[in-house]
């Protein structure tokens, strides 16, 4: 494979992207809309949170299937807490525990007990799942206003959600690009016995990633109940599989070592939520969007394999 | 270039429990363990209508954790099983209960679509070398979905009575149940495709350098995985008297669960029909026992979500003093 | 400050029993460039792991700046000054020349978290001066050719503040352009009172280069002395050397090799493979040779020389872009390993752990791996267990394996020795008409070396062709009935048993001729 198909697949997430914009533009004169644009990513903030953190753990060859999970629980408990009466910045606070919490656990299992990270995430998955219907006794559970207000506020004009989701992903590119934490993600991520000869503190940073994930989780879910007011069984179910999609499609390798939050994740979610929210206006049949998302993270994964080809990349 | 050094060995363990520990049969006690202590507290465990269901639930669990086990032990996994069950469910009731096929008709498709997919998953793994749990789990979005939208998210009712025996009629269920379990074990522990296929999870390139096919052997254990699948979709479907587009979705974990406690390793090359039975056992028993106890759901998926976590927890710890003790 | 910056005093080591440095005493003066010459398996690369905290000696001790000098880590020996320019470079491709630099000690501005870019980059941009590489230092370093890699890996060594540099094999990659830049930075180096230890096939870079010259053989120093006390002739014969007789076991008589009294039906001497014009871009080139019956046929050559990519070429392991393959007359298309091993064709490779066995199935099981299909009854390939049985006790027996070992055991438990003779039992249980050997009794005690020369006799004998790749001299030289040499992919000498002479084979190997010798 040559270098010009090698800077193609590199593109590939942004040709994609132009693509979608331009089928479903074609198709309905509302898509291109700057209203709507603005709601895309409204929509995607959420989605946007949690990739990011996922992000950090696929760069260190990890997966974290927990997140949708985690935003269950942390929801659920903020629920608990605002309807007993407890102000809001303690709900919010108790969120952000929740994931903390939740991140160290699969920390814990990955990095020293050395079980495979899908295993253990998918096992915290239900673990968390089961949790969270726990706590909201498999009802809806429906949130003061404060929430509401909140996710309905506006900066500039701006709603809440999506200055959330730009500062995280300006947070995030600045710590993997301009720390010395993030440039050691990175490391880890290309060779981990590389990266502990060369004196790196390869356990830590495998930690820390998962704890970022975890956050990422509960400040999605903040969003998200911004958005909706109310927690139901459902909350956050199936947005592990968006993260992973849109982080992979962003170009971040299964691998390890390679990968962006700008533009990478941000393309990436807004690629996915663009699809969405097209089929919404062209009145397509529901029943697609999961097919589709699987079908685009299988997509993602088979360009991923094929960038891998290269003698560049690795096998 | 590092050499781990390994110029002293950990003391050979002659305690009895550590043996124990490491015994094949160590899940197997702790279900008859469990089930004993659990029968003074736990109102109709042992009463026959119990059991009864107790076999109900285990048969089609068990039937496809036979072929999750045998992915397994190739090193690889299947994600994807669950929605497959879902899919042939429904095509299969469509097939026999809205256009009327024939019940031999209905399961032979379901049977040949569940290889089907399992082939899909089979090829993407052994051809693009894509890792097995992105692959099946992209799989399972994208048949899950699919089986929704095929039915638009209701059920199909009118099954054909010859259809519904198989899952109901407990002597038959039991027969096919055994039959393939038999089978499976005999394959694995004495024809040559059983050496193949665990030479192929121990070590792929020493396989690979001794003739072993090893590409085939994978695809072949995914393919098997699927039909296993849409076998265990022909059970329950009949017990529960419709095809739904939702059929399966919670007992995923409890497969791997299932598996995984009962010795199969995540990492390939270790695993016993056996095993998986002892696995399936107790995890159903732990299950039921819950339900009687009088447990929410939920917490039940917690203690489920806890078990399999212990199991790959000695999974690993099991790995690792092996390797020390070398 | 003592003259002497780094002293290994008596130094020991052993890997599963074998002894690979047998009390090593070396010493490297302040301001010094000593070259480590000895033929692969002598324990170079073994003593420069020690150095480097990589692994830990059993005797002896180590004296840095007139210190002890005991590294538990690679970063111990980074801390105290020592660093290394490896064969296999320690960079991340993913990341910057910058950033690989300074992994561990990135700059930040007055303890902010944040790396000081400007800082980082000026400081890159210094020692990429320092080393005469012209490339910014934001490029990634998969952006590098291998030379300029290499710089990078000096450079790295400068932002440590090294005062001894340890160079391994630097050159196999280089063009000539870049290696005349590597020396004469080398020399900048050496003004500024860096101590070096350089290690290196190429005997004319080292006499060029180094002022004293340490020869190790067998784990042992056999002579330390200034460069101009050694002539090219007389390092090639100590390196190779006559050390104590190893064991062989006794030739076959002559008069088989006459045809006198051939076995049956086989007419001794024809060509079982005959390879011709075989090639592979960047591995090997233009390979023709012939394998016989009844054959023990040596490659000898360095590491890198091709020996091992041939034979996994050969056996199907790896792409053949040009050249035939003869089985028994007939022309191979490209096969795939089972295709081969159902031609007759076996091939033991130099990784047993990774690529011979596996290690947590039991002993019977990795025995009769490469051969199930001949103890099984169609339709489902039903084993039977009396026939594999039979086989396992049979194939023990030929190879003499430990009979402590039972066939259930994990082959993990098993001693070098035993290991590499259970796979070698895998293979004699096929009845090969072509036996590869790469690195047959690597790791191994003398008595099983004994017991393994003897198999390989028996199985020419009987009439099958052998193919040893090894890089103990000894070991061809006692064992076989041709020896053949490699060096950079290409065949460059050949010589029957009558010729056997071990600086010839040295000197074809290294590319030294008697005068002056010869780069690459």
């Amino acid at each position: 494979m040559n270098r010009f198909t090698r800077r193609a697949l590199d593109f590939a997430p942004l040709l994609l992207f132009v693509a979608v914009l331009a089928f479903f533009g074609a198709q309905s004169g509302k898509f291109l809309e700057p209203r709507n644009l603005v709601n895309i990513v409204v929509q995607a903030s959420s989605t946007g949170i949690v990739a990011v953190g996922m992000t950090f753990v696929l760069l260190t060859a990890g997966v974290d299937l927990s997140v949708g999970a985690i935003m269950f629980v942390a929801a659920a408990v903020a629920g608990k807490i605002a309807l007993g009466g407890l102000p809001l910045p303690f709900a919010l606070l108790a969120m952000l525990a929740v994931g903390l919490v939740f991140g160290a656990v699969n920390a814990l299992f990955i990095t020293r007990v050395r079980v495979a990270a899908f295993i253990v995430t998918l096992a915290m998955l239900f673990i968390g799942r089961g949790l969270g219907l726990r706590i909201t006794e498999t009802r809806a559970m429906n949130l003061p206003d404060s929430f509401l207000e909140l996710g309905a506020a506006r900066l500039l004009g701006v709603p809440l959600p999506a200055w959330l989701f730009a500062a995280t992903l300006v947070v995030a590119h600045l710590v993997l690009t301009r720390t010395p934490f993030g440039r050691q993600v990175f490391a880890v991520g290309h060779d981990v016995e590389m990266a502990k000869k060369a004196g790196v503190r390869t356990g830590t940073i495998l930690a820390v990633v998962y704890l970022i994930s975890g956050l990422g989780a509960a400040v999605a879910a903040m969003v998200t109940l911004g958005q909706l007011g109310a927690v139901s069984p459902k909350f956050g179910e199936g947005k592990e599989f968006a993260a992973l999609a849109a982080a992979v499609l962003g170009g971040t390798s299964l691998f390890g070592g390679r990968g962006s939050v700008l533009p990478g994740t941000l393309l990436g979610v807004l690629l996915i939520q663009t699809i969405e929210n097209g089929l919404v206006i062209v009145n397509a049949n529901p029943y697609l969007y999961p097919m589709i998302t699987g079908a685009v993270i299988f997509v993602a994964v088979l360009l991923e394999s094929l960038r891998n080809r290269t003698p560049g990349g690795r096998a | 270039m590092s050499t781990s050094d390994l110029t002293h060995h950990a003391p050979r363990s002659t305690n009895k429990l550590r043996s124990l520990f490491l015994s094949e049969y160590l899940v197997l006690a702790l279900t008859v363990l469990l089930f004993v202590a659990l029968v003074p507290f736990t109102p109709g465990l042992a009463s026959s209508a119990n059991l009864l269901n107790i076999f109900g639930y285990l048969l089609p669990l068990f039937i496809v954790a036979i072929g999750m086990t045998l992915v397994m032990i190739t090193g690889g996994i299947d994600l994807s099983v669950t929605s497959i069950i879902a899919l042939t469910s429904v095509v299969g009731a469509k097939l026999m209960g809205e256009q009327g096929s024939a019940t031999v008709l209905g399961v032979g498709a379901m049977l040949v679509l569940g290889a089907g997919l399992g082939a899909v998953n089979g090829a993407v793994v052994t051809l693009l070398r894509l890792p097995a749990f992105i692959v099946t789990l992209a799989s399972m979005m994208f048949l899950s979905g699919f089986a929704v939208w095929f039915t638009q998210s209701k059920n199909i009712y009118g099954l054909p009575a010859s259809f519904l025996a198989l899952g109901q009629r407990l002597p038959i269920a039991l027969a096919v149940t055994g039959a393939l379990a038999v089978t499976a074990h005999l394959l694995l522990r004495r024809t040559v495709y059983g050496r193949w296929l665990y030479a192929t999870g121990q070590n792929a390139t020493a396989a690979h350098i001794s003739g072993v096919p090893v590409r085939s052997m994978t695809f072949a254990a995914y393919v098997a995985s699927g039909l296993c699948a849409a076998l265990a979709a022909v059970m329950l479907t009949g017990r529960l008297e419709t095809g739904s587009p939702v059929l399966g979705r919670e007992i995923l974990l409890d497969i791997i669960g299932a598996t995984v406690v009962g010795g199969t390793s995540l990492f390939g090359g270790k695993g016993k029909i056996a095993w998986t039975f002892f696995g399936v056992l107790f995890l159903t028993v732990l299950d039921n026992a819950l339900n009687l106890l009088n447990l929410s759901q939920f917490s039940i998926t917690i203690a489920k979500g806890a078990v399999i976590l212990f199991a790959a927890v000695l999974d690993a710890t099991r790995q690792r003093f092996n390797r020390l003790n070398a | 400050m003592s003259r002497r910056l780094l002293e290994f005093i008596d130094i020991e080591k052993s890997f599963f029993g074998v002894k690979v440095l047998k009390g090593v005493s070396l010493t490297v003066p302040a301001g010094g460039m000593v070259g480590l010459v000895g033929e692969n398996g002598a324990g170079k690369s073994t003593l420069m792991n020690i150095l480097g905290g990589n692994l830990r000696a059993e005797a002896g001790a180590m004296q840095f700046e007139g210190e002890d000098y005991a590294p538990a880590n690679p970063q111990d020996a980074a801390r105290r000054g020592i660093a290394f320019i490896h064969q296999e470079l320690n960079l991340f491709p993913n990341l910057s020349i910058a950033e690989n630099l300074f992994l561990t000690k990135f700059p930040r501005p007055r303890a902010r978290p944040w790396i000081a870019r400007g800082e980082m980059h000026r400081r890159a941009a210094e020692l990429l001066r320092e080393v005469g590489l012209d490339v910014s230092p934001s490029r990634l370093v998969e952006r590098l050719s291998s030379g300029e890699r290499q710089l990078v890996e000096v450079a790295k060594a400068l932002s440590i503040d090294a005062r001894l540099m340890i160079f391994d094999e630097p050159t196999t990659s280089l063009s000539v352009r870049e290696k005349e830049r590597l020396f004469a930075l080398i020399a900048r180096l050496r003004a500024r009172g860096i101590a070096m230890i350089y290690i290196s096939h190429t005997l004319e870079d080292v006499f060029r280069l180094c002022d004293d010259l340490v020869v190790l053989r067998d784990g042992e120093v056999v002579k330390a002395g200034a460069t101009a006390t050694f002539t090219n002739e007389k390092l090639v014969s100590l390196m190779v050397g006559r050390t104590m007789r190893q064991l062989f076991p006794e030739r076959r008589l002559p008069a088989r090799r006459d045809g006198d009294e051939p076995q049956a039906g086989l007419e001794a001497g024809a060509p079982m493979m005959e390879v011709r014009g075989v090639s592979q871009p960047g591995v090997v080139e233009n390979i023709s040779f012939a394998l016989h019956r009844g054959e023990v046929l040596g490659l000898s050559g360095l590491m890198g020389a091709g020996r091992s990519e041939l034979a996994r070429i050969l056996f199907g392991l790896g792409p053949r872009a040009a050249g035939e393959v003869r089985l028994d007359g007939e022309l191979l298309p490209r096969l795939t390993p089972r295709e081969m091993i159902e031609r007759g064709v076996a091939f033991l490779t130099e990784n047993r752990r990774t690529e011979g066995l596996c290690m947590d199935a039991a002993v019977a099981d990795n025995l009769t791996l490469a051969t199930l299909p001949e103890h099984a009854r169609t339709p489902w390939r039903w084993l039977s267990r009396e026939s594999l049985h039979a086989a396992v006790t049979r194939i023990r027996d030929v190879v003499k394996l430990d009979a402590k070992a039972r066939d259930a055991q994990p082959v993990r438990t098993l001693s070098g020795g035993n290991q590499q003779k259970v796979v070698l039992g895998k293979w004699l249980l096929h009845k090969p008409r072509v036996l590869i050997l790469d690195e047959p009794t690597r790791g191994i005690d003398v008595g099983a070396k004994f017991e393994i020369y003897r198999l390989i006799h028996e199985l020419a004998d009987g009439g099958a062709g052998v193919l040893v790749i090894s890089s103990e001299m000894e070991e061809l030289i006692g064992l076989c009935d041709r020896i053949l040499v490699m060096r950079g992919g290409r065949l460059v000498d050949e010589m029957p048993r009558a010729e056997f002479d071990r600086e010839r084979i040295l000197r074809a190997a290294l590319g030294a001729e008697s005068q002056g010798g010869q780069g690459i």
